[in-house]
């Protein structure tokens, strides 16, 4: 149930304020988004029209700990198809963005590990230039199951590594400085 | 044909059987590439949320190609997504193009550089009449799906050179080493490959429902473009298969391998021993066709150089 007290009507130009969500205010909820979602088809309990009519309710809270926020599988095939042209996928990327601070200021917890894996890709790419794949995954695993997680990737790791696909240590560039500045730039 | 490489982190990691065969394919079809220095990662899928950091790691590698004077081929999907679509709006945004100069000490040429996707350029500007004169063997016997995945051609904004609803470039490139390519309604769905890490189990369902329609469709092999798709779709196929308590079996190759082995490439150049699921048996389905087969073929015909028109069986 929608209780108008608790709404933000601030929300959506909230959204709009970060980069891809932009057009959120075009959506005109005519489920063109959901129809063809590869996710909806699986669990329908995911839909995109909702997160997108909730957000533009003001519904705040309910929006950026709703879970589903993490189950777009950013195939872009809203983004083509939406008739308003509001961007879905990128819009997606603007709430999960304002999640991610909120629950870093401590104010909301994100349930899915999704976050922190991209959280930890990104670090590796901040100190190195590049993805440090056997390094994230490793730590990913550990953070999320364990030391039973990283137990039971090892024979795919040793596999991969049999066949030269998967290095040791991490690839450094030169620039790493400049790549440092972008993410000073941007984070401004 | 000269052009600018951006590999990107996998090809140097686990799809590093796209990169030698990327190599080899090129270089007979006349392609010289030269790898840009010092790239760095695109931001991939993890950073495509992410808008800024994404375009502005991207851009970076940009300015490295643009360095060189030549136009960028890029073979994975979502490094060619993100490189393009920083490049447009390094173009058109000027608040943004600014910050990523200022961090970078160098100014982004608004001139005619181009990014491409490698089968955009193999099919559109290589072409296909060409490359067939490159085809020494047909490879009759490989029954194939063409399987495009997400980024390749959407948005259609930023992925131009095909259609984005049902694309044809890699229909064509199989039908002319000689393959059959058999039609596939999965050809543009999601394989899940962005659900690895935040629902394994959504991700799997999807990347079943792929292989069920490609052998409902009587493949015995799926093509594909993006090394993040053959990450799930050959480098997942056995978890697949634990999770749904299921056999598969079915070899997953780069459409670079594919025309690669139609030039009469070697497997080791083309690193078929790589693909974690294996494709010798594929290999040697290749040429065995019956006689009656070979009777209905024009004695004219040179091999696999005509893109035979498939009826459906």
């Amino acid at each position: 149930m929608i209780k108008t007290s608790e709404l933000d009507p601030n929300f959506k130009y909230e959204i709009a304020n970060e980069p891809g969500g932009e057009n959120i205010k075009r959506c005109f909820n005519c489920t063109g988004c959901t129809v063809g979602c590869p996710v909806t088809e699986i669990d329908k309990g995911y839909n995109p029209r909702k997160i997108l009519r909730k957000a533009l309710l003001g519904m705040r809270n309910e929006v950026l700990t709703d879970e589903s926020l993490w189950l777009c599988a950013s195939c872009y095939l809203c983004y083509e198809r939406c008739p308003q042209d509001v961007k879905i996928t990128e819009v997606m990327g603007a709430i999960r963005a304002i999640a991610q601070r909120e629950a870093k200021a401590g104010k909301i917890k994100l349930a899915n590990p999704k976050p922190l894996f991209d959280n930890l890709f990104i670090d590796s790419v901040k100190s190195n230039g590049k993805w440090y794949e056997a390094g994230v995954s490793g730590m990913f695993m550990l953070k999320t199951k364990g030391i039973g997680g990283v137990i039971g990737y090892a024979p795919m790791g040793m596999e991969l590594f049999r066949k030269g696909k998967l290095s040791i240590l991490p690839h450094k560039i030169k620039g790493t400085d400049q790549i440092k500045r972008i993410f000073e730039e941007v984070e401004k | 044909m000269k052009l600018a490489y951006y590999p990107g982190c996998t090809l140097h990691g686990t799809a590093r059987e796209y990169d030698a065969s990327t190599k080899a394919v090129s270089k007979t079809a006349g392609i010289e590439l030269t790898e840009i220095e010092d790239w760095n990662c695109c931001g991939a899928l993890e950073a495509i949320f992410d808008k800024e950091l994404s375009m502005g790691l991207s851009a970076r590698n940009n300015m490295l190609a643009q360095k060189t004077g030549l136009d960028l081929v890029i073979p994975c999907s979502i490094c060619s997504h993100n490189l393009s679509r920083a490049d447009k709006a390094m173009k058109t945004d000027e608040v943004f193009r600014g910050k990523i100069e200022k961090a970078l000490g160098n100014k982004y040429k608004n001139n005619g550089f181009k990014i491409k996707h490698l089968l955009d350029v193999m099919v559109n500007d290589v072409g296909i009449d060409s490359l067939s004169q490159k085809f020494k063997k047909s490879l009759k016997g490989i029954k194939a799906v063409p399987y495009y995945g997400c980024l390749l051609v959407r948005p259609s904004e930023v992925s131009k050179f095909d259609n984005p609803e049902n694309p044809q470039s890699l229909d064509n490139l199989i039908k002319a080493t000689g393959a059959e390519c058999l039609p596939f309604t999965q050809k543009t769905k999601c394989c899940g490959g962005n659900l690895l890490m935040s629902k394994q189990d959504y991700a799997f369902i999807l990347t079943k429902k792929l292989f069920d329609e490609a052998k409902a469709a009587g493949a015995n092999c799926m093509v594909v473009a993006c090394p993040m798709c053959h990450m799930l779709l050959d480098g997942q196929q056995s978890m697949v298969e634990k999770a749904h308590n299921t056999v598969i079996n079915m070899p997953v190759l780069y459409f670079t391998q594919l025309i690669g082995l139609a030039m009469g490439l070697g497997d080791k150049e083309l690193e078929l021993d790589k693909n974690m699921v294996s494709p010798k048996q594929l290999l040697e389905s290749i040429g065995k066709e019956t006689k009656e087969e070979k009777k209905v073929e024009k004695p004219e015909t040179k091999a696999g150089a005509e893109p035979e028109k498939e009826v459906a069986k």
